[in-house]
């Protein structure tokens, strides 16, 4: 089970989207965070996501930019400053904004990709496929880990 | 080269010089003064050639007869001769400028002294006068003293050291409403308003003028029946050969409808600059509300469309006839309901962005279009615009534009046939124009000026989708460009739908 975090704080939409990747072949273990504040504290291992057994390091980070308390941007923004590695971690967002000027931050601040949640089903399962032949067939995944001095 | 020095002539006998006798010559010999004396009771005693020149009588035609001949009618009504005469018995001396008059009756502006003549005793024996004539030096008085009082755009006037009015023109009467009798004597305060006269701006005027030669400024003067006016004043100091004040002069200029219409000019663009930062701000109010429409009105669409295909897909064994099909609907108006909003987004969009155009290449833009389209059965677009042709146009809008026109274009061919579309362009005196030909059904006339309205639809959902938004678009983004745009068609011919453009620069 390939643990992704999926940053949505609306029902509806994550539940489609969960939906959509349930039909993939690969097995993903989706971790539901609904605002800000929360991701950072699951990366970080704050409180109850100290238990990485419960909580993983998720290989990736389906990330909105519309979130309560702190927003998708800040997110993005604290976790590229993080020394540890945990910078490195690839972070799609996924959102309904086509505004460029949401594209462009998001690529300013770091993003690695920027998805635009589609408007039908249909497209939604197409998009989940694509996620999962790209990523995880193709793409290289980094260290999360702090780089050893050789 | 040094001069020789002069030989001075043997000196006259002293005698000739100190002889009582040499007076005589003297007055005699000037000819530019009358010096002639009265006897006590003012007859005429002598004469010289002076007073010939100036008066017109020869000797033996005045000696003896009263000097009151030489005045002017006005001046013996009032007995001046007389008078002249008493005055110089008891004080000594009098001097006078007045008019006198000649042996032919002409006038001329004299300067007179009388001085007493007495014998050793003390007793009168008549009066020494002098004349000079300025008639000259007076006319040019005169003449200067029109030109400024004929002046009415003006006010010229002048005041004493202390700012007292001496002098008034008719321009001063005219600007200020005050009459040469009611103002000459008066401080010149008197036109400043109160608070100017508080702040002691009068003095301030004069201490300037006085100090630097000049005062200019502009400012609020008021009049004789209390109204405002705007003033551009010049006051210059006046001064003796010796420098000392003598007095002030003041032109004054009233520049109220110049000033009037200069704050309306300013009012004006204040209230432009006003009416732009408001629009800038309802545009930008505007851009937030569709944004916010965007992202709101698609969530639950996105809720909609993708229940309706989850239902399908997980309950869809459960579903009889009925429940697929009614499914088959809620996503199917989904979809439009997509499209529209995308449609309206992007007709707002269109009045409210910046439009700066550039040359665009007309075949890029055309394949671009192109590019977005879905669906297009091949062999059905042909393409026959030169590879370098450009048109002056905003890049987006235009692609926008064709991508609209083609999709119309490849949709409303006739049913069971494939679309045969054919874009060209053509050169229309330093415009380009584009044309989209379909093979298609055609607009009846009566139709060709509705379907460029929003929402005007020509057929029923079933024969051809569509918002009624597609050729809104169009219109409103070729006028944004400052293009046109129209249509040749007849039913069952196949319609051309045309874009024009100013040329580009061929790169």
């Amino acid at each position: 089970m390939t643990p992704v975090l999926l940053v949505e704080d609306d029902p509806t939409d994550f539940r489609l989207i969960q939906r959509s990747f349930n039909k993939l072949s690969d097995a993903f273990q989706m971790f539901r965070l609904t605002n800000g504040d929360e991701v950072i504290d699951y990366l970080s291992g704050e409180g109850p996501y100290e238990n990485r057994g419960a909580y993983p390091m998720p290989a990736m980070v389906l990330l909105d930019l519309k979130l309560p308390r702190r927003s998708g941007f800040e997110v993005l923004q604290w976790l590229r400053r993080q020394a540890s590695g945990l910078n490195r971690l690839p972070v799609i967002i996924l959102t309904s904004s086509r505004h460029s000027a949401d594209i462009n931050r998001a690529y300013d601040l770091g993003a690695n990709s920027y998805l635009v949640k589609p408007d039908t089903g249909a497209q939604l399962d197409e998009l989940a496929a694509q996620f999962q032949t790209y990523w995880f067939r193709l793409n290289e995944f980094p260290s999360l880990r702090p780089e050893l001095a050789r | 080269m040094a001069k020789p020095p002069a030989v001075v002539p043997p000196v006259a006998p002293v005698s000739a010089i100190k002889s009582s006798d040499v007076f005589r010559r003297l007055v005699d010999a000037v000819s530019d003064y009358a010096i002639f004396v009265l006897d006590p009771s003012g007859n005429i005693a002598s004469w010289n050639p002076g007073a010939q020149k100036l008066k017109g009588y020869l000797a033996n035609e005045i000696i003896g007869k009263h000097f009151s001949i030489f005045y002017t009618a006005p001046d013996l009504a009032k007995d001046k001769p007389a008078y002249e005469l008493a005055v110089t018995s008891k004080v000594g001396r009098f001097e006078d400028e007045g008019w006198r008059v000649r042996k032919d009756g002409t006038r001329f502006w004299a300067n007179v002294i009388i001085t007493r003549l007495l014998d050793d005793e003390g007793q009168l024996i008549g009066f020494g006068k002098i004349t000079r004539d300025l008639t000259e030096r007076r006319m040019s008085e005169l003449r200067y003293k029109l030109l400024v009082q004929s002046v009415t755009d003006y006010a010229i006037f002048s005041m004493d050291p202390g700012g007292h009015v001496t002098s008034w023109n008719s321009g001063a009467q005219r600007i200020k409403g005050y009459a040469p009798d009611e103002i000459i004597g008066k401080h010149f305060s008197l036109f400043y308003s109160d608070e100017n006269r508080k702040a002691g701006l009068p003095e301030t005027v004069l201490r300037t003028a006085e100090k630097e030669g000049h005062f200019e400024g502009e400012g609020w003067r008021i009049r004789k029946d209390g109204s405002r006016f705007w003033a551009n004043v010049v006051v210059t100091a006046l001064r003796d050969e010796e420098g000392t004040l003598t007095g002030f002069s003041k032109v004054t200029r009233d520049l109220t409808d110049r000033k009037l219409l200069l704050d309306e000019l300013k009012r004006h663009s204040a209230e432009l600059e006003l009416r732009v930062r408001e629009r800038d701000q309802s545009n930008a109010e505007l851009e937030a509300f569709a944004y916010s429409v965007s992202h709101d009105l698609r969530a639950p669409l996105r809720a909609i469309s993708g229940f309706a295909d989850a239902i399908r897909e997980d309950c869809g064994q459960q579903l009889d006839q009925h429940g697929l099909e009614y499914v088959g609907e809620i996503i199917a108006a989904s979809r439009r309901m997509n499209s529209l909003v995308q449609d309206l987004i992007e007709y707002g969009r269109l009045g409210r962005i910046s439009a700066p155009l550039a040359s665009v290449n007309l075949p890029n833009a055309i394949n671009e279009a192109r590019r977005q389209l879905e669906d297009v059965p091949p062999g059905s677009l042909t393409l026959d615009v030169p590879a370098d042709l450009s048109v002056c146009a905003h890049p987006q809008m235009l692609t926008q534009v064709i991508f609209n026109l083609l999709s119309n274009a490849l949709k409303f061919h006739k049913k069971g046939s494939v679309p045969q579309v054919r874009v060209s362009a053509e050169e229309r005196a330093g415009d380009v124009r584009l044309n989209i030909h379909d093979h298609g059904i055609g607009i009846a006339p009566e139709h060709q000026e509705r379907i460029w309205n929003v929402f005007e639809r020509l057929h029923d959902r079933d024969s051809y989708a569509g918002t009624g938004i597609g050729l809104a678009i169009v219109k409103r983004a070729m006028d944004r460009m400052a293009g046109s745009s129209g249509v040749i068609s007849a039913p069952g011919e196949g319609s051309t739908f045309w874009i024009e453009l100013p040329r580009g620069q061929s790169k």
